[in-house]
């Protein structure tokens, strides 16, 4: 079905590392978020990343793709990328799904979908011809019928598809999707983790922040662990949950 | 025929409201601040040719593009020095101070200057296209009034086309609704600030070059003409560009007709009373409450 094996098959460290983090801190003014986080994702991989509220997982994805400014060291398919620069981390394959979304509520869903195209092209019609966007459409029947709509009026799955779709626009090898299942019923939880299911077996490497590793974990064939803002991966070389920072 | 010629005058005069108000309703769109420095864009465009062109001696044309130059470029360093400390900066400056106090300090401050380069007498760019107003069907055109509708249909055109049918209008809209949102599609919010803010000054500056031949502009004509634009733009909610346009025209056809039929003196006095009581009526229609709630 797809190149990708099965969650947890295959030894780790036989196929390419996607994302590797070395040694990654942020801090907000005084306040330190992440300390010396270090991991790493292969290609093919679905990670979660999961911890307590408040601990510094989104942190984590904010600093990886450059929304906010970092120490340490992220490698994208083995080139380092630059400090705080979301465009760079886009066009060589990572992209961030936010917390929160983060649409732009007045524009019409199609056109918070197409601007994730944004990072590769600047051409609105190489953006609608383009596969990405066919893709992200097609992904979400459901929107169909939404997508002239506004986006800050549609229901809070509906606007997490979307963002997800702005997301899968920008033709991501890595989609990073920070909480996307929060404050979402159950029936439509499990609906955006059906898509997300079938991203990942479209060949698409998945990070999924949650609070609720049982959820994540269905999906997810590794698991970071964040305590006080310091990472430690089950079975890795960091030892389980250091002292606070 | 006196309904016409007063149709003609309030479209010309509307439609340098709506541009300004235009200028205003997209630069706050991007940024969230209020430029209420636009008008003195225009009266250094048009003093500034003046000066260039009778006091020093310099051909028309090369007057012409130095100010444009001289405007350009010093917006694009307001930008990269004022603008970037208070909102690109660690400390990065949020609400009322952000979006009244820059621009409005900046409207002070080229007013100063202006004053000292110009003096205080009233000047005007010479007239670009010369010669007797047109008239067609006892309708009268004045040259510079044609001159001033066209570069306003031309912006008013390109501004919609540009928001329209380009990723990169649909990107400036998305800086100012949202501008995490924004950069976590690689959009660089700042870049688009500093394009509109640069590019709404060149309008302005264009604008006060066309029109100043009709009206003649002192140092001090930047406020009122910020403040029409400002105030055509707040009844687009300052977020509708297209609304704020044809709240610039209207205003300025409301304007021509009362000062026609009402009162010469009185007139401007009832069209702010009209414009009030409008407000307090619709205020949802107009858009003041978004304006209100950002």
């Amino acid at each position: 079905m797809s190149e990708v094996a099965s969650p947890g098959a295959r030894p780790p460290g036989a196929r390419q590392a996607a994302l590797k983090v070395t040694g990654l801190s942020v801090s907000y003014g005084n306040v330190v978020a992440v300390h010396d986080a270090t991991f790493t994702v292969a290609q093919g991989d679905a990670c979660a990343i999961t911890g307590p509220n408040g601990n510094g997982k989104s942190s984590i994805l904010m600093g990886v793709t450059g929304m906010v400014r970092r120490r340490g060291a992220v490698e994208i398919f083995g080139t380092k990328a630059p400090n705080g620069d979301v465009r760079w981390a886009a066009r060589n394959g990572l992209t961030l799904v936010p917390e929160r979304r983060q649409l732009y509520p007045e524009l019409s869903a199609a056109d918070n979908i197409i601007l994730g195209c944004y990072c590769w092209t600047r051409s609105l019609g190489r953006a609608r011809r383009s596969a990405s966007f066919g893709r992200a459409i097609d992904l979400f029947p459901e929107l169909k019928p939404h997508l002239k709509q506004a986006a800050g009026t549609l229901s809070g799955g509906q606007q997490q598809m979307v963002a997800i779709a702005r997301g899968l626009a920008s033709d991501p090898k890595i989609l990073a999707v920070d909480e996307p299942c929060l404050g979402l019923a159950e029936v439509v939880a499990r609906r955006v983790y059906d898509v997300l299911a079938s991203i990942h077996e479209q060949g698409t490497t998945l990070i999924v922040v949650e609070e609720a590793p049982k959820r994540a974990l269905t999906l997810c064939n590794r698991r970071v662990e964040v305590r006080n803002g310091v990472t430690d991966t089950p079975g890795g070389t960091t030892p389980p949950y250091p002292p606070g920072i | 025929m006196k309904f016409g010629n007063l149709l003609i005058a309030g479209l010309v005069t509307g439609s340098i409201y709506a541009v300004f108000a235009v200028c205003v309703a997209v630069w706050y769109r991007v940024c969230n601040i209020l430029n209420l420095a636009v008008g003195d864009f225009a009266m250094v465009g048009a003093l500034g040719v003046d000066n260039l062109y009778r006091v020093r001696g310099m051909p028309l044309a090369a007057a012409i593009v130095t100010t444009l130059v001289v405007v350009a470029v010093f917006a694009y360093v307001y930008d990269q020095v004022v603008l970037r400390l208070a909102q690109d900066g660690p400390r990065r400056m949020e609400g009322i101070v952000v979006t009244f106090f820059f621009t409005f300090a900046l409207a002070f401050f080229i007013d100063g200057v202006a004053k000292m380069l110009f003096g205080s007498d009233v000047h005007a760019a010479p007239a670009l296209w010369n010669g007797q107003a047109l008239t067609w069907a006892s309708l009268h055109f004045e040259r510079a009034g044609l001159l001033v509708l066209a570069c306003a249909i031309v912006i008013g055109v390109a501004f919609w086309v540009y928001i329209r049918f380009t990723l990169g209008g649909k990107a400036l809209e998305a800086s100012g609704e949202n501008a995490i949102g924004a950069r976590i599609a690689g959009i660089d919010t700042r870049r688009y600030r500093r394009l509109i803010f640069v590019g709404t000054a060149l309008i302005a500056a264009v604008f006060g070059i066309v029109e100043s031949p009709i009206t003649g502009y002192t140092y001090l004509s930047g406020a009122t003409i910020s403040l029409t634009g400002f105030l055509a733009a707040a009844y687009g909610g300052f977020r509708k560009p297209g609304r704020a346009l044809v709240a610039g025209l209207f205003i300025g056809v409301l304007e021509a007709m009362l000062g026609g039929y009402v009162s010469a003196e009185y007139g401007d006095t009832v069209l702010y009373a009209l414009l009030a009581a409008a407000v307090l009526a619709w205020p949802r229609g107009l858009g003041f409450e978004s304006a209100v709630s950002g």
